[in-house]
């Protein structure tokens, strides 16, 4: 198993480290953050390839760090003989038995470790290096990776040529299959892992077996009538037969079948769950890295749903599982203390989740706890009432939204206010978190969620009893009835608390649009002023 | 653990053994087989293939190629952070005042070949276990070949291995221990060359190696092998060689050859001619192989020319050192049929003069 990712210098990572989970790896992170990057980081130190393609055929400008290559570019401007950019990745794994042959301390870290790992480094080629040098004379963004060489080893500074038969790799990506073939590459590899030997050996033979007998059988009269007809017109015998080389191996006409139908023609989910399914059942007991990116993409809910109970149920001992998500849903189903939030400089994992927190979460998929993940900063209100008037509130304080800010406004909508503190701790996000009194008094209700606050970064804000058990009563306690009676637009026959009470998100839109001022109650006031600091 | 040493005597069909064991074992075995010249790596790859061609976990490799593999390139940052070995130099040799990287790698990160297995047994140490460990889970069987090759640090490595969980079948004849690894090296003086037989019997006595010796050969006549046995001491405790050479010859056995007979002798059974180094046998202008370059061959007959110390044996039995002794045995057991060796003074020695045929027949006459 993946103990430890390091990259440096690969497309948006300049420097990146990680720990990964044992077993399960929920990647989350906001657009452009790496979450795709990092499992192609991953494949291609564990495979040499990227999108099924090896390294050196691939290997591309783009895939340097800018900030690296800008860095070199001005430093070589100048006249500093700094070294060209480089981009090294090192996956460490634990230290078993059966990975000894990948093992040594040829690696990055300090002190000295010797443990089973592989390293790709992309590196300029030293037999070009006058050809570099004349080029870095005169430098620009683009750096001329034609006189660069991928170099990839195991920690024992072994070169590797391929794919180490330990390390069996199921790249899992969204895009559909199109290939002439019927397979793409991840899947043949998945397909080839799948098939014990003997089996493979048996299909092979007699896929030899029918090309030969159409060889002899159909062909024959075929070759005789051609024998016969252009004898006079070359003194060699043509004939026709079929081709037995390597190019059209039963690799490239076997096709997986879903239903009778063949698998490029089936449906883009299905191709994806097939993919995952065959990936992560085979039976052996090497060590095995499936890699699945947005398994929510192309799936109605309820594939989605059966698809990642499939998962959950065969994620094993041996199979270390990472999968990129933007789905709130796959990440509370497959649980949320496998999440690892991925920024440009790391990966942070969530300590200590504890166990019931995550079965609350998984039982009640739907909850948008991405956005807690993702959020800079977190208000979490009780309703979309107390969301709405909030966003009024905050805007008036600040001139504009709490989204401008990077503060995510979530409304709990029922949810515990415990399990979301508890998660929002284990995130260490700041959090200003609104609830009404209800009758009691507020220093008994924050007893309750006392040990997720921290002061000056977790608060829990609420109304005195005497304003009010709700958002409404407090609304009505620090503007009075005619003020918010103006800001409605409801008739003076109306009791404005019953309305109110009756009417809770409509009167909430109505304050939220109306160009009458707004005296925001106290705590709400204060949970402003705590979250925006 | 099972570890195994084969003393066996020249001609005894060493590396026969070898491919035989390999072929003898299970075919998901993970075996290495370990040996020093370039030239029965390559043998033993070829009859490997041969016999053996089914065990795919078979692997030949030079000691070189093991120490820098296994040891030198995986494990160096545990002496030297950060530093790789980038490649293998068999010829330079450190500065003599050279410390740290610089004894054991040259100026292009290239290892010294002769610092090498110093390098390597400081590593077993530095790696804090690792590199044991890695060896272990690798390889179920280390086989090594002519082992008494090896020599200095070289000694400690195998001890290692040793103390090991891989087994290790090492075959060899201390009475042919003429290369050395580092001929510079100080270290394990004490078990240099021949005095090696010494240390495998020490590791006998602690239990963790079965010694066991095959004195029979295939090649050399009765009288040559009888021969080559008093070369060494009887201190040695070698076993005495039984030959298997029934063939007979106009011409067989160990002969004195006069210096005014040699050409003669040389026309008559175009034997091998032997020396000890390029300065010896200047009087004579025959096509020479040195003592060293003749391990591993053999022919018919050899005719050696002897150094001032074979000399003395032959005439007082004054004893060899054991370097001296090793070569001078490997070049009298290179032959199967005949061993002629020019001496003008016989001495005390009851071996017989080869006799030119017009002289055996004046000697009768009278």
């Amino acid at each position: 198993m993946i103990t430890k990712v390091k990259i440096h210098g690969y497309r948006i990572f300049r420097e990146f480290e990680f720990s990964p989970n044992p077993k399960l790896n929920l990647i989350v992170g906001a657009n452009e953050s790496g979450k795709s990057t990092l499992l192609e980081a991953m494949a291609l130190a564990l495979t040499g390839r990227v999108n099924g393609r090896k390294a050196s055929e691939e290997l591309n400008p783009y895939w340097f760090n800018t900030s690296l290559v800008k860095e070199f570019v001005a430093k070589r401007r100048a006249g500093e003989a700094v070294a060209f950019p480089e981009i090294h990745i090192e996956l460490f794994f634990e230290n078993r038995d059966d990975l000894q042959q990948l093992c040594g301390a040829v690696n990055s870290e300090v002190p000295t470790m010797a443990c089973p790992g592989i390293s790709m480094n992309i590196v300029p080629n030293s037999d070009y290096m006058d050809v570099l040098e004349k080029w870095a004379q005169n430098p620009s963004a683009i750096l001329p990776v034609e006189y660069y060489v991928d170099d990839w080893r195991d920690f024992g500074d072994r070169k590797i040529t391929n794919r180490p038969r330990q390390l069996v790799t199921a790249v899992i990506d969204s895009r559909t299959v199109r290939s002439t073939s019927g397979v793409d590459y991840h899947l043949r590899e998945i397909l080839g892992d799948h098939l014990e030997p003997a089996e493979r050996a048996a299909i092979s033979l007699a896929y030899r077996e029918v090309k030969a007998s159409i060889s002899e059988g159909a062909l024959g009269p075929v070759n005789m009538r051609i024998a016969a007809q252009h004898a006079s017109l070359h003194d060699r015998p043509i004939s026709l037969a079929m081709d037995q080389s390597q190019r059209t191996s039963w690799e490239g006409a076997i096709t997986p079948h879903i239903d009778d139908v063949p698998f490029a023609m089936s449906g883009q989910g299905q191709q994806a769950a097939v993919k995952i399914a065959l990936a992560m059942s085979r039976q052996s007991d090497r060590a095995n890295f499936v890699m699945v990116e947005e398994p929510e993409n192309n799936l109605s809910h309820t594939s989605l749903t059966s698809l990642l109970s499939r998962m959950t149920s065969l994620a094993g001992v041996q199979q270390q599982l990472f999968v990129t998500t933007h789905s709130s849903f796959v990440l509370n189903r497959l649980g949320l203390d496998s999440l690892l939030l991925v920024g440009a400089g790391g990966a942070s994992r969530i300590p200590d989740l504890d166990a019931e927190t995550v079965s609350y979460f998984r039982k009640l998929p739907g909850y948008d706890t991405l956005r807690m993940a993702l959020a800079r900063k977190v208000v979490l209100v009780e309703g979309p009432s107390d969301e709405i008037i909030f966003e009024r509130v905050f805007k008036d304080i600040y001139g504009k939204l709490p989204m401008a800010c990077g503060i995510d406004v979530l409304s709990m909508r029922g949810l515990s206010l415990g399990r979301c503190m508890e998660l929002c701790a284990a995130l260490d996000r700041p959090v200003a978190a609104l609830r009404d009194n209800d009758g009691i008094e507020p220093s008994q209700l924050r007893d309750s969620v006392s040990a997720w606050l921290s002061s000056g970064r977790r608060d829990l804000f609420i109304g005195e009893v005497a304003h009010g058990r709700t958002l409404e009563p407090q609304l009505i306690h620090f503007n009075g009835e005619a003020q918010l009676r103006k800001a409605l637009q409801i008739t003076s026959q109306a009791d404005l608390l019953t309305w109110m009470t009756r009417e809770k998100t409509e009167s909430a839109l109505r304050i939220a649009e109306s160009s009458v001022a707004l005296v925001p109650p106290e705590y709400m006031r204060s949970a402003a002023e705590f979250i925006h600091g | 653990m099972v570890n195994h040493l084969t003393l066996a005597v020249a001609g005894s069909g060493k590396t026969r053994g070898i491919v035989d064991y390999c072929a003898a074992m299970p075919t998901d075995r993970r075996v290495l087989v370990l040996t020093y010249t370039q030239a029965n790596q390559a043998e033993l790859r070829g009859r490997l293939a041969s016999r053996a061609g089914d065990h795919p976990e078979i692997e030949v490799m030079g000691w070189y190629t093991f120490l820098l593999r296994n040891f030198a390139r995986p494990f160096l940052p545990f002496l030297f952070p950060g530093r790789r070995v980038l490649g293998f130099n068999f010829d330079g040799r450190p500065h003599r005042m050279a410390k740290g990287l610089h004894r054991f790698l040259d100026s292009s990160g290239a290892a010294y070949a002769c610092e090498l297995g110093r390098l390597a047994n400081e590593l077993i140490e530095a790696s804090g276990g690792a590199l044991i460990r890695r060896l272990q889970c690798i390889y179920k069987e280390v086989l090594i070949d002519e082992v008494q090759d090896l020599s200095s640090h070289d000694w400690e490595i195998i001890d290692a291995l040793l103390h090991s969980t891989v087994d290790v079948h090492m075959v060899g004849d201390i009475r042919q221990a003429v290369l050395a690894t580092n001929p510079r090296s100080s270290k394990n003086k004490r078990y240099a060359y021949a005095d090696s037989i010494h240390w495998f019997r020490e590791r006998e006595a602690k239990g963790i190696l079965e010694i066991s010796e095959s004195s029979e050969t295939w090649r050399c006549r009765p009288e040559i092998a009888a021969f080559a046995d008093t070369i060494f001491e009887a201190s040695w405790g070698f076993p005495t060689t039984q030959s298997r050479n029934g063939t007979v010859t106009c011409h067989d056995g160990v002969f004195l050859v006069r210096p005014q007979d040699v050409d003669r002798y040389v026309d008559e059974f175009r034997p091998l001619c032997l020396r000890s180094s390029a300065n010896s046998g200047k009087i004579f202008n025959l096509k020479y192989v040195n003592f060293r370059l003749a391990k591993g061959t053999q022919c018919k007959r050899v005719l050696i020319v002897p150094t001032q110390g074979i000399e003395k044996f032959i005439q007082r039995g004054t004893r060899l050192g054991p370097i001296p002794a090793a070569s001078f045995y490997v070049a009298v057991t290179r032959a199967f049929q005949s061993v002629g060796v020019v001496l003008a003074e016989p001495g005390n020695s009851a071996l017989p003069f080869w006799k030119p045929f017009g002289d055996v027949m004046s000697e009768s006459n009278e």
